[in-house]
This record gives C-alpha cells, structure tokens and sequence, in this order.
C-alpha cells in the first residue's frame, strides 16, 4: 500500500517538475494524460480494493477514468 | 475465549465488491454526472482556448498541488484503515481521524482559493472559464464536505466499538465514497490546473 502511495506521489509530482526545463505545453499536456490514467488505475485497484471486486464492476471503475481522458484529449487535439 | 486480535481474517478469494451495492450504483451516478461536466469543460476550452488560457494564470497552482497530495495521503490513510479493521488490528481510529485533518488542508486551500480569487474580481460570470472552475470545483468541494462527514462518523461508530472487522460493509463503503472523491480529483487538478 506505501508503495502505491509513493507511486501515486511521483505521478503528481511529475508533471509540475516537467514545467521547471520548460519542456513543451504539448507534450506536458500527454505526459499529464497519461499519468492521469496510471494514477486513476492504481487508486481503484489499490485503494479502492477493485482488483478484488467482480470483473465487470472493476472493469467499469478502471474504465471510467481512460474514457474521460480520451474524450478531454479528443477535444485537446482539436484545440 | 477466543482473541480476535491474533485471529486475522484471510482474505476472500471469490470476487468481491468492497461495500454496498447501493454505493457503486451512486458512486457511478456522481462518475458518469462528473463525466459530462469535465467533457463539457473540453468543449468549452475548445472553442476559446485563450480565455481558458488567461484563467488558469489567475489559479495558484502549488495550492492545486498540494490539495492534490492531502487528498492522495488521507485516501491512503482511508485504505490503510480499511486495511486494519479487517485483520482486527488496531489504529483504525487515529487513521480515520488523521484523514480527515489532511484533508482539512484542502478545504482550507480551496476555501483561501475562493476567497482569493473574489476579493480580485472573479466569480461565475466573469467568463465561461471561471463559470466552470467555480461550478465544477464547488461541486467537489460539496462531495469532499459529504466525505469528511463519513470519515467523522466512520471514525466515532469505530471509537465506540460499532466496528469489529466482522462485518466491513459499513467501512468499506465509506472508504469507496472517499476515493471517489480522490478519483474524481485526480482527473480534475490538472484539467484545470494544468491542461487549461
């Protein structure tokens, strides 16, 4: 459980030390995606006890996080 | 007599929800409802990309940050609770509690973030920007209000003995509602903070 805490640490912290070099707002913005989704995955399996729960109840927690990131990135690349 | 301390509970093998029914069918109402809101806020960023841009300077980032890891660290404390109770170990209780004072940090920082950003001028209509940060951040905010509630009341029914790790239905529940809540941030934070 620590492990995943730090995990999840790591992940917020990574986009804002990314902004410190100055690195591009276009791959900032697919780097906070992706992070998103890894966080998201190991907060419902983890902390939410989901990767014990029946697979169609883990499957739609585990979903609904990629599925609002892919629309939000869908309209991003519009943008 | 048996002593339940040194008699952990193995874990359940079959497929099991952590909590009530009754929760995960509210918990992905507030998803599927909180779902739309971050769509609609990427349509509207969409279609005037520098006033959303202009928006987001106004924000203190740090405080988005650092509400992010009061929440990440009291839904560890939540978990770790959750944890506990199921072996008959004890410290549920000061975990319980201690989630809830770190989550105060995001309530205060929230709170100062509002107060801030009115005392400058900006508010619902200032334009479509702050109309959605005010309304989906507040929304939140409700939910957070609704969580530390549970965590106080988790917390008193596991003082008073209510809670032996016997039944975990009422726990795990709760705890589900917390995360939720965790979860629904972690989409938020950069959405606003960042992407904007």
């Amino acid at each position: 459980m620590l492990t995943v805490y730090f995990a999840l640490m790591i992940c917020t912290a990574l986009p804002v030390i990314a902004l410190k070099p100055g690195i591009g707002p276009e791959f900032l913005a697919w780097l906070v995606f992706g992070l998103v989704i890894v966080k998201a995955l190991l907060l419902v399996d983890h902390f939410m006890e989901m990767k014990n729960a029946p697979r169609g109840w883990r499957l739609a927690a585990q979903l609904w996080t990629p599925a609002v990131i892919i629309a939000v990135a869908g309209f991003h690349i519009i943008t | 007599m048996t002593d339940l301390a040194f008699e952990p509970e193995p874990e359940s093998s079959s497929p099991q929800l952590p909590g009530d029914i009754a929760v995960w069918i509210f918990i992905f109402a507030e998803l599927a409802v909180f779902g739309i809101m971050f769509i609609g806020f990427s349509v509207a960023r969409s279609m005037d990309p520098a006033t959303f841009h202009a928006g987001r300077e106004a924000l203190h980032p740090l405080i988005g940050l650092l509400n992010t890891v009061a929440l990440i660290t009291a839904s560890y404390l939540v978990a770790t609770a959750v944890h506990q109770l199921r072996h008959r170990r004890s410290g549920v209780q000061w975990r319980l509690w201690l989630a809830v004072a770190i989550s105060c940090i995001y309530t205060v920082g929230k709170l100062y973030e509002y107060v801030n950003l009115y005392s400058q001028g900006y508010n619902l209509g200032t334009d479509t920007f702050f109309m959605f940060y005010f309304f989906l951040t507040f929304f939140h905010f409700m939910h957070v209000i609704l969580g530390q509630v549970i965590l106080i009341v988790l917390a008193v029914k596991v003082g008073n003995g209510d809670y032996d790790g016997s039944d975990m239905n009422g726990m795990e529940s709760g705890a589900s509602y917390w995360h939720m809540v965790d979860l629904v941030w972690l989409v938020l934070f950069p959405m606003i903070y960042v992407l904007a």
